[in-house]
């Protein structure tokens, strides 16, 4: 049995009010000084399951991945951010504080989801390689744990700033959040790398160029040097100021985030290649 | 050494990367400033790395992260070659010719790239380029055969993410092909020739198969190919490839009456005849000489590979909080809170 486009689409649905009634808990939570934890864990394994199944729906039914348009790469967004952020939220408990602001981002990737056309473009011939894979999988990866480093530090940011014990809580372990910040933002810069690689074959196999200046290849390389430039700045100024730092990571994830989803801007379909 | 020591400074890597990244933008929105602008950054960054790995000790007790900046630098080493030596450039052939080096359109050749496309012997065989609904590309498939260096004609289909390489220079179908029109001109001091002319790229320019034809006389004749019905089909699966639609020729020679040829026809012109002799199809390659592209690869990813066990011997372990079991009862009791 085939999933129809009316169910992936009521299925994209359910999973944005979610992102909304996650928002919201992590609000409530803030305002009244009460950890959401577990609610906003629960609330994202629904999202991840529902999502998962439109993707799975419309891999079956379009016989090809959510690989070239809009849509697809929201949709296979959304699935993958705020799968990577439960899975480490749960493995690490020094960054659950950033479902304060995973879960508002992810509201905005949704709403942007649900305005836009829903119908399958086919793959070119020229996007029938592993590199593709190798590619699309390390971009999500490289996401994913930009965005835990990113919503944790921006926490320490907000509890940084605050002065009350509501944002106190939301880093308990201030210097275990510290190091995971790294650790992240350095995995995600292997995984840039990586992808970079990948996409440069890919790109010589599709198009016959390796490297061509795009906006899209620009802007990646843009977002490599600035992640290469904060793990080199947080080596040569070992007495920076710890608030510095997470500006850093919050100007490599805003920089990446618009390099992934700003490009449509320029370019409807970033991938579609030429007829 | 004193010098050198300057030239390490952890502090001019980071003024490099701001200026590789602010002129990649710069050079790449600006064309008059162009991208090769970023040369210079990178030669910086070159002589940086050089510099801090015979100096810097912590590269003596880090391995992973002098095998990151080692890979580093020979990706570096690699641009730098790969400019000099490279080629860049396109050509269009028409089914059942031979390519021609003289032909070929350079984008890009290095100061050191020693031309040798006038040794390639190449012929164009059937093309396909498959469509589904909406015109959207599906498969390309380009027969050609080639003479490969042991002397031997090889026949291969080329297309989509195959290419073919001919003496190292890599032969990649692009997605610019259409019609041709083969012409046979009998000129009035007896003189022949044969030749194509290539029509707009198809299906792109459907709507316009019109170009220009300088006759051996010199005469500038505008030609118009014109189906007899529509070729390509945007609500059904379709083919581009085929020639044995009936078609016509509208020649307008400047100034004068526009003439239709059918097939095998002939038309006299100013200095000489010629005769629509038949349809083909061109197809367009990218030729590439890029001899070093394996070896960016292997030292990009031998720098990941560097990155990868900084991560897991320094990263990592450096994380882990002594008695992270409590503190994460510890956390669990304020987040239950």
């Amino acid at each position: 049995m085939v999933m129809s486009l009316a169910l992936e689409r009521q299925l994209v649905l359910v999973s944005v009010a979610m992102l909304l009634a996650a928002t919201l808990v992590q609000f409530a939570g803030l305002v009244s000084g009460r950890a959401a934890y577990r609610p906003t864990a629960v609330i994202y394994a629904g999202v991840v399951i529902l999502l998962g199944a439109a993707i799975t729906g419309r891999w079956i039914r379009e016989h090809q991945g959510p690989f070239l348009t809009l849509y697809e790469i929201l949709l296979s967004g959304v699935f993958s951010l705020a799968l990577m952020f439960l899975l480490i939220s749960v493995l690490v408990p020094a960054v659950r504080g950033g479902w304060l602001v995973t879960s508002p981002l992810l509201l905005i990737l949704g709403v942007w989801l649900t305005g836009v056309s829903e119908l399958a473009v086919p793959l070119p011939g020229a996007f029938k390689t592993p590199w593709l894979w190798a590619h699309v999988l390390s971009g999500k990866l490289f996401l994913g744990f930009c965005l835990a480093a990113m919503a944790t530090a921006s926490v320490m940011l907000i509890s940084g700033a605050g002065s009350g014990e509501r944002t106190a809580k939301l880093t308990p372990f201030p210097e275990q959040s510290e190091k995971m910040i790294w650790v992240l933002f350095f995995a995600a810069f292997i995984c840039h790398s990586f992808m970079l690689v990948a996409g440069a074959v890919w790109a010589h196999s599709a198009w016959g160029h390796y490297w061509s200046w795009d906006p899209l290849e620009t802007w990646t390389l843009v977002t490599w040097l600035i992640l290469g430039g904060t793990l080199h700045a947080r080596a040569t100024f070992r007495n920076m100021p710890q608030g510095m730092g997470h500006v850093l990571v919050l100007v490599a994830f805003v920089v990446a985030f618009l390099t992934f989803f700003g490009v449509p801007f320029f370019s409807i379909a970033p991938h579609k290649g030429l007829m | 050494m004193r010098v050198v020591k300057l030239l390490a400074s952890l502090r001019l890597t980071l003024v490099g990367m701001l200026a590789l990244a602010v002129l990649a933008v710069v050079g790449t929105r600006n064309p008059a400033i162009g991208t090769g602008i970023t040369i210079w950054p990178i030669a910086l960054l070159t002589l940086n790395l050089l510099a801090a790995l015979l100096t810097n000790k912590v590269f003596r007790t880090q391995t992973g992260l002098l095998v990151f900046h080692v890979g580093l630098l020979l990706v570096f080493a690699c641009i730098g070659l790969t400019l000099l030596l490279r080629y860049d450039g396109h050509v269009e052939i028409v089914q059942g010719g031979a390519f021609d080096a003289g032909l070929v359109e350079t984008v890009e050749q290095g100061r050191w790239h020693d031309n040798r496309l006038g040794d390639i012997e190449l012929y164009q065989g059937e093309v396909r380029v498959n469509y589904l609904p909406g015109l959207n590309r599906q498969d390309t498939r380009s027969s050609i055969e080639y003479r490969a260096a042991s002397g031997e004609l090889r026949h291969i289909m080329v297309g989509d993410t195959r290419t073919v390489n001919i003496d190292g220079y890599r032969f990649a179908a692009s997605f610019n092909k259409g019609f041709a029109l083969l012409l046979h001109w009998k000129g009035a001091d007896g003189r022949e020739a044969l030749g194509a002319v290539h029509m707009p790229s198809f299906p792109s320019f459907d709507w316009k198969q019109v170009t220009t034809w300088t006759t051996p006389e010199g005469q500038e004749i505008e030609l118009e190919l014109d189906f007899d019905q529509r070729v390509s089909d945007d609500r059904a699966d379709w083919s581009f490839g085929r020639t044995d639609m009936p078609f016509s020729v509208r020649f307008t020679p400047a100034g004068e009456a526009q003439r239709s040829l059918r097939s095998g026809a002939s038309v006299e012109l100013a200095g000489g005849l010629v005769q629509v002799v038949d349809l083909r199809v061109w197809m367009a390659y990218q030729i590439e000489y890029l001899p070093l592209l394996p070896w960016m690869f292997v030292a990009a990813m031998l720098a990941i590979v560097g990155l990868t066990l900084h991560f897991a011997s320094r990263v990592l372990p450096a994380s882990a909080p002594a008695g992270s079991r409590a503190e994460e009862d510890d956390y669990g009791h304020v987040a239950r809170a």
